[in-house]
């Protein structure tokens, strides 16, 4: 695939937050749900540390464990930035697509 | 490696607060995980990969003082003590210079042989004068041998300055654990003092060398010399002794140091200066191992300046170790590099957040 010599393009905070404002999520339904919607297979490593982040930055909440599973949900600030980034890059995507068409490619 | 147990290792690199926090969520998605196919050694190093990510970026670490001086704490001793544990390789691994030329060997009258008169040895037994009635000049020393003379003297100076920085940081933290409250206060001391205890043993032995070996001999031509007192036996061994104790009391006052300043519970304004320390030294060990750099460039040039023209040639007896030892070396001051920086940021945390 071309777009493999791009590099990665997603940036696993995004995918979260994404994943997150679907509705409340445990750890593996997380993985389970970026895995679905972009490819990306994440270990519970690189989750947690995305995980602790968000919560730290209050981007997230946790919510009463279910056992050993914690469910998380999004909070507004979260909500709030996951628009903010997403707007910029749907505008990058609209001015990509627009030079592309006009290159015919 | 079944995959628990991979996966219970790699948590065990996790710092306790993390484990406490996310431990069995962790086991709990890796369980699940390894059920549908993801082996254990994928889990294991996703696992590691993250431990390292929390250890030297501390995201989601809870505000507390406790946790954070310790961090800080922590970050100190990775700033400082890779110093500790390559510089005096560097000392160690230049070992004794000695100058040549074409005329043979160069000796010099100053403190370097950049700036000194250098001037050809005699080689039977009389200083060969010139017509001036003067011993005949070296040819001058290559630039490039000039500045690897030059970087050792520097090399020397960050090594002593950096001493001096290391040992008031040192007081500073055997004061700072003397005035805390913590029930361990003694225990801690003893690791502090380690340093200290490694230096007597190191004297003790010496002193001891020194008694027991012999200082008067018996000269007679064609003959070894004759030991008339001491024990030469003992003073040997005794040698090999000082070497050991001087290297194991090295290598376990560094881990002693380390224990001391994860456990000290120091106060805050000791805590900022041992941030000052930290960073002060992982600036002057970068300054001494880019010194050291310079050195062995400057020696590799030499040989090429050499052969366009009549040079006098500056060796040092271990200057082959230089490769493999800047390899180390550069790893050593990235790993002080990073332990400077967690320092700076966690005290900005305590000094802003938690004080």
């Amino acid at each position: 695939m071309a777009s493999k010599r791009l590099g990665r393009t997603q940036d696993p905070t995004i995918l979260v937050l994404t994943s997150l404002s679907g509705g409340p999520k445990h750890g593996y339904a997380v993985i389970k749900d970026i895995e679905s919607m972009s490819g990306v297979s994440f270990g519970p490593g690189t989750l947690y540390g995305v995980l602790a982040r968000l919560e730290e930055e209050g981007m997230i909440e946790p919510l009463p464990a279910q056992g050993p599973r914690r469910p998380y949900r999004i909070t507004a600030t979260g909500a709030a930035a996951l628009r903010e980034r997403l707007e910029v890059t749907v505008k990058v995507a609209d001015v990509a697509f627009k030079r592309l068409g006009a290159l015919g490619a | 490696m079944t995959r628990a147990f991979a996966v219970e290792a790699a948590l065990r690199c996790y710092p306790t607060w993390w484990q406490v926090r996310y431990g069995d969520e962790v086991r709990s998605v890796a369980d699940d995980l390894g059920t549908e196919g993801r082996t254990a050694k994928r889990l294991a190093f996703d696992l590691v990969r993250g431990a390292i990510r929390v250890r030297t970026g501390p995201q989601g670490m809870p505000k507390v003082y406790r946790l954070w001086a310790k961090r800080t704490r922590l970050s100190i001793a990775v700033a400082t003590l890779p110093w500790m544990l390559g510089a005096p390789f560097v000392v160690m691994a230049m070992g004794s210079s000695s100058l040549h030329s074409l005329g043979g060997k160069v000796i010099y009258d100053g403190f370097t042989p950049v700036g000194s008169r250098l001037q050809l040895l005699p080689t039977s037994g009389h200083y060969p004068l010139n017509h001036s009635g003067f011993p005949p000049l070296a040819p001058p020393l290559t630039v490039a041998g000039s500045i690897a003379a030059c970087a050792v003297l520097g090399i020397a100076v960050l090594f002593f300055v950096t001493l001096i920085v290391l040992a008031i940081g040192w007081s500073r933290l055997t004061t700072g654990i003397r005035h805390s409250s913590s029930s361990q206060r003694r225990n801690v001391m003893l690791l502090a003092w380690a340093p200290g205890f490694a230096l007597l043993a190191d004297i003790g032995v010496f002193v001891t060398q020194t008694l027991v070996r012999p200082s008067v001999y018996r000269l007679s031509t064609g003959a070894p010399a004759v030991p008339l007192n001491g024990n030469p036996a003992a003073a040997h061994a005794l040698g090999v002794v000082l070497a050991i104790v001087a290297i194991v009391g090295w290598l376990v006052s560094i881990l002693c140091v380390a224990a001391a300043a994860k456990q000290a519970e120091i106060a805050p304004s000791d805590l900022r200066f041992g941030r000052t320390v930290s960073t002060t030294v992982a600036a002057l060990f970068a300054l001494l191992v880019a010194a050291y750099t310079m050195w062995g460039i400057g020696l590799i040039m030499q040989a090429r300046q050499a052969a366009r023209g009549t040079f006098t040639t500056i060796t040092y007896s271990s200057q082959g170790l230089w490769l493999p030892m800047i390899l180390l070396l550069f790893v050593l001051v990235a790993l002080s590099a990073l332990g400077a920086r967690a320092a700076v940021r966690s005290w900005k945390v305590i000094s802003l957040e938690l004080i």
